[in-house]
Order: structure tokens, then C-alpha cells, then sequence
């Protein structure tokens, strides 16, 4: 157990830093709220509806894709973490399933995922 | 692990090649010859089955034993190339006239068939799983692919739904096993059974939610449910790829976990799998009796037909494992005939129901044979396929001297012979009116009489010399076996 006291003071850390962060901010900075104050901020598009709105389901395929690439970037870590070690064969390898997932892009590209019929 | 070790996942690595090349063709061509693109699928298939005579006679482990290739494992691999080529082969017609995106639908089939190529070579939980999502994700897609007809979706959301629960319940029985073993390898298994012979209710729970699992992707009774529904709901090639491919894969990884992994227990689960057989086989007979419709019937019917395969499950060895092999082969080129009879009916006719086969035999004679032989062989008729192989099968499990298994199995397989003969009057027997008389003959491709035909003399051929498949059976089985 000893070896999770780590964890465990830098997750108390980090917890009260970002208490104390945004608390003393609370507390300075002076507040002055105006009904366009309080509007959602996204991107600096104006926002439409509350933040509980019922998502459109194409978003899913976008979200699908975004997830994929998100996975092939956690593949990506430990393979370069390694590939001192396991040499050229890792790199081929690695090419042949980032080659599959970009081809997977195009697919999607080509079937037209992104246009927003 | 190794670089040539690769050299002997040439056939499954042509396959996701051949699959990407469709998809990529795909682009450049023009919509009405879309669903041509099933020959070079096809052919990837052929050039897959010739890389896997590399793999001929050869025991290896690879991948840190995570995948295993051997004789049982090249059999299946073999039967699962052999599906894809033929459901592939017998899309274009029905991918013409129903579907859009024909390049997706058939590279998906390949995918599916990669999928099922693992779980067979697979002799540790979770590569066995990951290969089992494979085959199912490609389904989830192909049973909804008639995306504009309301039953395919619906057959695709209940497929998705109790696939992702039977899959849920499936991991859950995995880290239950590996809670108690402490490792998912079924060798490692079968080694701390050996020093443990009881880990208690983890490991009975573990064992139960595995075949709880697994009785879904085979359609076992009570898991039986979705199979109906999604099989009349899917598109027509589809459900003969799901009622043969899918079926001989959960088998697959059935046997292989029972021989390698849990055969030290396999005494303790006896009567629990022959129980279950005996109830998936009633309840499929009794239903298919009631049956208007082909494919419902034929769904039916291939619920029962894993009953009989699960007999061989509960009395395992060596001879009940030549059995089953030999039984799902049969049992392969038999439906694979008896849908595609089907398909290439639904093209010409637009229908599926047991009735619009009056006046088949005057329509068409080869639509009509293969039906008969079909069916016949489903229905366990000697000279057919199903006879030899349910004979074989049953023969070997009498050995367990489970005499009320076997009996109610054959009592079963009687029963079974009224509807299929039920089909077989609409087709020769019952008279047309005067109106379905002048109906025209049909004139089939020349490709689908070619399939059919070859189709038809594999049953045959199982059925009246099998010396051949009797042999790689039993090759399999010493895979697993030894001896």
C-alpha cells in the first residue's frame, strides 16, 4: 500500500489546487453578471438552446472517427516507447495498421461522414 | 513472436487485403456494376484457401501462445473460406435487386470470416473474444444492410442489442474464470484445475456465464430468441452466413475450450449441456412445425440442428469431436444449399413463404433437386449428408452411455422429417391453380446453377463416400487429442 501514498498526496494535490485556483477567484475578481454573460461559450459560435439538448445522430459518426484516431494515438505511445528496442519490424508493423486507419478515413471521407446532409 | 510466424496468417491477411481493395474499387465504380464486385471478393477467397495449404500438417504456436495453428484449427479455417466464397458467390443476384453499397456488404463478409478464422486458432480468452467482436461487428452491420427495408433495421437493433448483452455476459464469465485460475491461456487453465479441482461458486459462475455467452452466438435454447426474428429480418445472404459461419464459430470455440481448457471439469457439466441440447432441439423442431415462412423455418430448423451439435459438446472426446466436425461440415454445405435455393427463389419470385413454392418442380428442376437434396439432408435421410454425419456424431456419443441423450437426439431427428417434407409437398405435390400454371420457368444464371450444383454434390458426396471428410475430421479431433 505504501507505494500508492504517492497517488494519493498528489492527487489530494492537485484537487486542492484547483479548489484554491478557482476558489480565490471566486472570492477577487469582481462579479457583475449580465444575461449575455451567462450564455454558453463554444468556439465563439453562438450557442443555440441549453447545454442538455438532445444531440443531432450524425454527430455520432463524427464522434466514431474522433475516437478512432483517439485510439490509434494511445497505440502510437508505448510503440515509440519501444521502438529502440524492437527496430524495424515495430515501424513496417505500425505503418501497415496506420495505413489501414487512414485508409478507413478516405472510406469514410469518399462515402461523404463529413458532409452534413 | 517472429516474422514468420505471419507467413502462416497468409490466408486471413489476403482476406482484410482483398477486403480493402474492394472497399477501394468501390469508389470508381459505377453504381449498376456494383454488385459485380463479388467476383474479386470471391476470388480472395480461393487465393486465401490455397495460402492456408502452407499451414498443412503444421502444429505451432504463435504470438506467445496466444493463437495456436493446428489441424482442428485448418479444418475450420478451411469450412469458414469455404462459406465465404459461397455466400459471396450467391449475393450478386440479391445484392442487385435490394442493396446499396455492395462493396461494403461483401468486404464485410470477408472481415467477418478473418473474425472467425481467429477464434478458431485462438487458445486463450481474449484473443478468442476480440476474434469473436470481429465476426459479430461485421454481422451488426450486414443484418441491418437493407437499410431502407423496416425489418432488417429492426433485425439489426435486436441482433446489436442481445449481441452486445450475450457478449456482456460472455467477458463477465472470462474475468470470473480468470479471477479464479489467474490467467486466461486455456492451457493455464487446465493446469490449475489440475492442482485445484474446486475454486467454488467463482469459478461454477465463471464457467455457467461463458456457456450462458456462447449459447447466444450459437442460438442455444433459451438463448435462442433473437435468432427467428434477425434471421427473417436480414438480407437473405446474410442469414445463410449467419446460420452457417456464426454458428460453426461459437462451436468452434466451444470445442476448443472445452478439449484444451475446462476438460478436466467437463464431468461436473455433462448433463447441464445435454440438457440444454435436448431442449434446443425440441423447441426447434416443435416451432419449425408451425412455420409459414421458409426462412423462419429454416431458422428454426438451424436452431435445432445445434442441438444435435451440442450432444457432441456434452459427451466430448476424441470420437464425438471427429463427430462434430464432421456433423458441422454436413451441416454446412447442406444448409448453404438449401439457402441459396431460397435466394435465388426470392430473385426471381420476390417472395419467401412455404406456399409460393407450388409448381417449383415444373419451374425450375435444379431449384427443385437441390431443394429436395437440402432438406433431405437436413432431415437426416440416409444417402444425404445429414444421415452420415448425425450417424457418426451419434454413434461416437453413445459411448458416454448417456442413453437419454442419445435417445431423444434420434427421437428428435424423426420428428424433424414432417416439416421438411412439409416444404417438399408444396414443391413436387401440391397442385397449382389454373392462373400459377401459366407462369413462366425460370431461367437461373449460369453462375447459380454451377454453385448449386456444386453444392449438391458435396451433400451427396459426404453423404454416400465420405472417407475424405471423415479423415480430416479426424485429424482435427487428434489435434486436440492427441493420439
Amino acid at each position: 500500500m505504501a507505494s500508492y501514498l504517492p497517488l494519493l498526496v498528489a492527487s489530494v494535490a492537485a484537487i486542492g489546487f484547483v479548489g484554491v485556483a478557482l476558489g480565490l477567484g471566486f472570492l477577487l475578481a469582481p462579479q457583475q453578471f449580465s444575461r449575455l454573460k451567462r450564455t454558453i461559450y463554444e468556439c465563439g459560435m453562438e450557442s443555440t438552446g441549453g447545454g442538455w439538448r438532445q444531440v443531432h445522430i450524425r454527430y455520432y459518426l463524427m464522434a466514431i472517427l474522433f475516437v478512432i484516431f483517439a485510439v490509434e494515438g494511445i497505440f502510437l505511445f508505448p510503440w515509440a516507447a519501444v521502438l529502440g528496442e524492437i527496430g524495424t519490424f515495430a515501424f513496417v508493423e505500425m505503418l501497415v495498421f496506420m495505413s489501414i486507419l487512414f485508409f478507413g478515413l478516405i472510406y469514410a471521407w469518399r462515402k461523404g461522414a463529413f458532409e452534413w446532409r | 513472436m517472429n516474422g514468420s510466424d505471419f507467413a502462416f496468417l497468409l490466408p486471413e491477411i489476403v482476406l482484410v487485403a482483398t477486403a480493402i481493395t474492394v472497399w477501394a474499387v468501390d469508389f470508381f465504380t459505377p453504381r449498376d456494376r456494383k454488385p459485380d464486385l463479388a467476383w474479386p471478393a470471391a476470388a480472395g477467397a480461393l487465393v486465401a484457401m490455397a495460402f492456408l495449404a502452407i499451414s498443412w500438417g503444421e502444429h505451432r504456436e504463435m504470438f506467445l501462445g496466444t493463437l495456436r495453428l493446428d489441424n482442428f484449427s485448418l479444418f475450420f479455417r478451411f469450412l469458414f473460406l469455404t462459406v465465404a466464397f459461397f455466400v459471396i458467390v450467391g449475393s450478386p443476384g440479391y445484392v442487385r435487386r435490394k442493396l446499396r453499397n455492395a462493396g461494403e456488404f461483401y468486404g464485410l463478409i470477408l472481415m467477418s470470416t478473418v473474425g472467425a478464422m481467429g477464434i478458431v486458432s485462438s487458445r486463450e480468452f481474449l484473443t478468442a473474444y476480440i476474434s469473436l467482436e470481429l465476426v459479430a461487428f461485421g454481422f451488426y452491420v450486414l443484418v441491418s444492410h437493407a437499410r431502407h427495408e423496416a425489418r432488417s433495421n429492426e433485425a439489426g437493433a435486436k441482433y446489436l442489442i442481445l449481441g452486445a448483452f450475450s457478449s456482456g455476459l460472455l467477458l463477465f464469465g472470462i474475468s470470473l474464470i480468470f479471477g479464479a485460475t489467474g490467467s486466461t491461456g486455456y492451457a493455464a487453465i487446465a493446469a490449475a484445475l489440475e492442482t485445484t479441482p474446486d475454486f467454488g461458486m467463482v469459478w461454477t459462475l465463471g464457467v455457467a456465464l461463458v456457456l450462458a455467452g456462447l449459447g447466444f452466438k450459437v442460438a442455444a435454447f433459451p438463448f435462442h430468441s433473437w435468432a427467428p426474428d434477425v434471421y427473417e429480418g436480414a438480407p437473405l445472404p446474410i442469414t445463410a452466413f449467419l446460420s452457417v459461419g456464426s454458428k460453426a464459430a461459437g462451436f468452434a470455440f466451444l470445442i476448443r475450450l472445452f478439449a484444451e481448457g475446462l476438460f478436466p471439469v467437463l464431468d461436473d457439466w455433462r448433463v447441464a449441456i445435454g440438457v440444454v441440447a435436448v431442449l434446443t432441439m425440441t423447441f426447434g423442431n416443435l416451432v419449425a412445425i408451425q412455420q409459414a415462412n421458409l426462412k423462419r423455418l429454416l431458422a428454426y430448423s438451424s436452431i435445432a440442428q445445434a442441438g444435435y451439435i451440442l450432444v457432441g459438446v456434452a459427451t466430448l472426446n476424441a470420437d464425438t469431436t471427429s463427430g462434430m466436425l464432421l456433423h458441422i461440415a454436413g451441416y454446412t454445405a447442406t444448409n448453404l444449399g438449401a439457402f441459396l435455393v431460397v435466394i435465388y427463389f426470392h430473385n426471381l419470385t420476390g417472395k419467401e413463404g412455404i406456399d409460393d413454392l407450388r409448381g417449383l418442380y415444373r419451374r425450375s428442376f435444379l431449384l427443385t433437386l437441390v431443394l429436395a437434396v437440402s432438406l433431405l439432408s437436413l432431415a437426416g435421410m440416409p444417402l444425404f449428408a445429414g444421415f452420415m454425419t448425425k450417424f457418426y456424431l451419434f454413434t461416437a456419443a453413445a459411448a458416454s452411455q448417456l442413453w437419454w441423450l442419445i435417445a431423444l437426439a434420434v427421437a428428435n431427428s424423426i420428428l424433424s422429417v414432417y416439416y421438411y417434407l412439409l416444404v417438399l409437398r408444396q414443391a413436387f405435390i401440391t397442385p397449382e391453380s389454373e392462373e400459377e400454371e401459366q407462369r413462366p420457368a425460370f431461367r437461373l444464371p449460369s453462375h447459380a446453377r454451377a454453385t448449386l450444383s456444386l453444392l449438391m454434390v458435396l451433400v451427396l458426396w459426404i453423404g454416400i463416400y465420405p472417407s475424405v471428410f471423415v479423415d480430416a475430421a479426424e485429424a482435427g479431433s487428434r489435434a486436440l487429442f492427441g493420439g
